[in-house]
């Protein structure tokens, strides 16, 4: 058996094996996530909520935009609180300050002294961590006192998430419009869901001492403390990392000096040879959208953070009222995966018949029409979901046709099944332009084949995102997204990075194929490795059972062994842009894929892996840690990955143009320092000052506005400016670099560069030369 | 924010402050035959001037809730910005001749200090804002 059959073997055993603990574990969430109640009544047996109430108000959620207006169980948006949290926390303190009233003749809890106190907390611990549900029936019985506290809350609720004046400051400070949900009724049942998230967090799970989410969130009063297996599988995680990053250092100290046989260059860009056909060339239009779904989204970003300083304006202008963070906020995080996906299909299409030479009938008419369907899901799911955030499509249509609420997944249910259709489209046009390809016997089989199974892998792996439905339980969603955004952007756009780059430079002839195969299958495997059940992750705190906790931490750690090594990738990338004097030509691609090397080690490795043991992620979660990693992984991996592929097709499609090389040079150096400066002038710093204080005071005021509002916050936001402002630069140099290679198209040989006229200038004048 | 509002508005001035000396500088380097106008770490110190200076305003704007486009003076202020930024911009272009480029240069310090002077009087009209009176 031949080691790329050996290593093919292994990695269909390992996906299997993965795919089978993944499944199972989506099973033991369905059996033991916290109980949907048909009724929730006091202990005089008044109605407090019904299931109705529940999963109603749970659509209006949805409605008005969901996760991308605060959080639920730590997803979400962080501008406003986490809405469980911080039900939670008012919830008790209701409580307490009525029983300080009642029993101590206090105005508040607060003014109680240490011993009583004591005495109330530990009273309401055991009332409150009590699960009074029962299964039988269906109900759940909450105590006359809590009772009043969930109306006191609920009122609240009503009042914020209405126009009340008294709630004014605080809708201004969660960047929420005025009137964000129009009708009473619906605030009512919305407060509803917000509990029923609040009660599963510091319920205990039936003969346990832990709650439903982990004891998620950290709220002493309650003694929501992080559990024992929390610092258990925290340690073994990083014990798993440093075994895994031994293991892989032996693998490489055996086999580097393998890996160095030699190897003829040709003499001319192969690549330079290519036909570009009717297809190839259609392709271009997708990178134009590209470059203005990038430009817009970047226009979001800006709006989505300045909202966080100004709340409802933006330098005066009342634009909450049109366009509200919450659906700023969507379009800013959907748009960052349509422009990444836009990058992957349009490669896709145009390497197709590149490897092949073969233009299938028909091919170009297929490109044109994926492309307008991709505009028409763009503007259609858009509008759907503005219309549901200013509340005007109604409830019945809003899973359909509005805003489904689910970060990353927020597009109608209607447009996902577009958009899962336009996939496989996608697949097709690209699998029959690979055909004669995969079905020959040549050596170059083995990585088309990985290359397309990739790309299989993309299409498919979308159909997650079908798997729930209106009313599927709010964990079972959490574990299906996670399928979505883990599995299909962490996992197989990964695998699709891999394998691209390198099948690239084996068509450029820098790397014998079979050397090529074996990497990309090696690291296929590593990554799958941990990739696939570290999907579980994301899913520490969302009513899962402890297996899941432990399986997340550990296979999650095995996800940053390979990028330890990461520096290797770089290295030989950067080796691969000096083998030849031709590979000048592609040398801003190879410096794009070399800032995928670094961001991948510091985005998705460094900052990914402060966030993951699950002792970590108790405290971190949702604060502005989280978009430090994803901003750095995000952008940083795959939004570079996207601009180098770019480019790398635009070097084929316009083969006979000069590049205005110091433009590329000043946009690839703006757009790395701008998101560096972004990362550690303000995510960094804020999320570290929220670490602090929900360590010390809990997790609800780490997320509350009397936090947020404070000025060294509103300073940390300010400092985004300069990096924003370069990074938004280096985009718009991008897209003009773009725009020239149409309008203003310069003959290779007919006007040197700027770079080179500098360069041929110095030499003129440099006193080196003695001239 | 309020209780940073005097730290960043000396932030802001001094910004202000340097970016323009920094132009004067440059401008005569740039006519003393001087390669140093030109060199990247100048200009790249000039960007991160710029920057600070941009961000500060910005902060400011918020600050007093004044706009640009609501209130006239920074209206004024930000549109003349715009003008320097293009004149300046057009000083340093090497196809131009050396005097083209120093009645530019001599263009964008003129506008330069009618911004200062709309700056210190909170006025569109700025220094001519007491003779109009």
């Amino acid at each position: 058996m031949t080691s790329t059959r050996k290593l093919w073997f292994l990695l269909a055993a390992l996906l299997l094996a993965s795919f089978a603990v993944l499944l199972w574990s989506g099973n033991q969430i369905y059996q033991k996530a916290p109980p949907m109640p048909e009724r929730v009544v006091s202990e005089n047996g008044d109605v407090v909520y019904t299931r109705d109430d529940i999963e109603t108000g749970r659509q209006v959620w949805q409605s008005m935009g969901g996760m991308q207006l605060g959080s639920i169980w730590g997803h979400g948006g962080y501008v406003a609180p986490d809405w469980s949290a911080d039900w939670l926390h008012r919830e008790v303190m209701a409580i307490l300050n009525n029983w300080a009233n009642r029993d101590y003749n206090a105005e508040r809890f607060a003014a109680l002294d240490a011993e009583q106190q004591s005495a109330l907390q530990g009273r309401l611990v055991a009332m409150i961590r009590e699960n009074t549900y029962n299964p039988e029936t269906g109900v759940i019985t909450v105590d006359e006192d809590r009772a009043d506290a969930i109306a006191a809350v609920s009122e609240h609720y009503q009042s914020l998430f209405g126009n009340d004046p008294e709630t004014a400051d605080l809708r201004e400070a969660y960047a929420m419009k005025n009137g964000t949900v129009p009708d009473p009724e619906h605030r009512r049942l919305l407060s509803a869901f917000f509990w029923w998230t609040a009660w599963s967090a510091v319920t205990e799970r039936p003969g346990s001492d832990i709650t439903y989410t982990n004891n998620w969130p950290s709220e002493e009063l309650v003694d929501n403390q992080p559990p024992p297996s929390t610092f258990l599988w925290s340690a073994f995680s990083v014990t798993f990392l440093l075994a895994g990053i031994g293991l892989l250092g032996w693998h490489y100290a055996v086999n580097h000096d393998k890996e160095e046989a030699p190897h003829r260059y040709p003499g001319s860009d192969p690549m330079g040879q290519v036909v570009v056909t009717p297809s190839m060339l259609a392709t271009a239009k997708y990178f134009w959208v590209l470059l203005a779904l990038f430009l817009v989204q970047i226009l979001f970003g800006a709006i989505t953070a300045h909202y966080q300083v100004e709340g409802q304006l933006v330098y005066g202008y009342e634009m909450a009222e049109y366009l509200p963070y919450s659906i700023t906020r969507t379009w800013h995080t959907q748009l960052a995966v349509l422009w990444i996906a836009v990058a992957w299909l349009g490669t896709g299409l145009y390497i197709g018949p590149a490897v092949s030479g073969y233009e299938p009938p028909y091919q170009r008419l297929g490109v044109n029409v994926l492309w307008v369907c991709l505009l028409v899901i763009v503007v259609g799911s858009f509008t759907g979901q503005w219309l549901a955030v200013m509340q005007s499509l109604g409830l019945d249509n809003n899973f359909w046709f509005g805003h489904q609420g689910w970060e990353y997944a927020d597009i109608g249910r209607f447009w996902q099944w577009f958009l899962f259709i336009g996939l496989i489209l996608w697949l097709f046009l690209v699998g029959r332009a690979l055909w004669p390809t995969l079905r020959s016997a040549s050596e170059s089989r083995s990585i088309v084949g990985l290359l397309f199974l990739s790309t299989v892998a993309i299409g498919l792996f979308f159909g997650a995102s079908l798997m729930w439905g209106e009313n599927t339980h709010l964990s079972m969603v959490e574990y299906w997204r996670w399928w979505l955004v883990h599995l299909w952007v962490e996992g197989f756009f990964e695998v699709f990075a891999t394998a691209v780059i390198a099948f690239l430079f084996t068509r450029l002839g820098l790397l014998e194929i079979k050397t090529a195969t074996v990497a990309v299958l090696f690291a296929t495997i590593i990554f799958m490795a941990g990739g696939v059940l570290g999907t579980l992750h994301h899913l520490y705190f969302s009513g899962t059972p402890t297996p899941v906790l432990a399986l997340g931490a550990s296979f999650s750690a095995l996800e940053v062994v390979p990028l330890a090594y990461i520096g290797f990738e770089a290295y030989h990338h950067y080796r691969m842009s000096i083998a030849t004097p031709w590979m000048q030509r592609y040398k801003w691609p190879v410096m794009f894929f070399i800032a995928v090397a670094f961001w991948n080690l510091v985005g998705a490795g460094l900052f990914g892996f402060l966030i993951n043991p699950p002792l970590s992620l108790y405290y971190m979660q949702g604060l502005n840690l989280t978009p430090l990693h994803g901003h750095t992984a995000l952008f940083g991996v795959y939004g570079m990955l996207g601009i180098g592929l770019v480019l790398f097709c635009l070097r084929g499609m316009k083969p006979h143009l000069a590049w205005h090389e110091g433009l590329l040079k000043t946009s690839f150096w703006m757009l790395n320092i701008g998101l560096a400066l972004m990362a550690l002038l303000t995510l960094l710093p804020l999320g570290t000052l929220q670490l602090f204080a929900s360590l010390d005071q809990g997790y609800w005021y780490a997320r509350s506005a009397e936090f947020m509002q404070q000025p060294i916050v509103d300073l940390l936001v300010w400092l985004r400016v300069p990096g924003d402002t370069i990074f938004a630069i280096g985009a718009l140099i991008f897209a003009w670099f773009v725009i020239r290679l149409w309008v203003f198209p310069t003959p290779e040989g007919a006007v040197p560069d700027r770079d080179t006229a500098e360069a041929d200038r110095h030499r003129e004048t440099s006193p080196a030369t003695g001239r | 924010m309020a209780e940073f509002y005097l730290e960043i508005q000396r932030v802001h001035v001094v910004a202000v402050l340097a970016s323009g000396g920094l132009f004067l500088l440059r401008g005569l380097a740039l006519f003393a035959g001087s390669q140093l106008a030109m060199s990247v770490p100048v200009r790249i110190v000039g960007y991160a001037i710029d920057t600070v200076f941009l961000t500060a305003a910005l902060m400011l704007a918020t600050i007093v809730r004044q706009y640009p486009f609501a209130h006239d003076w920074l209206t004024v202020k930000l549109l003349l910005l715009g003008v320097y930024i293009a004149l300046g911009v057009a000083a340093f272009r090497k196809a131009r001749s050396l005097s083209v480029r120093a009645g530019l240069w001599f263009g964008a310090i003129a506008v330069y200090a009618f911004i200062y002077s709309v700056a210190r009087t909170h006025h569109p009209l700025g220094v001519f804002h007491q003779l109009v009176s």
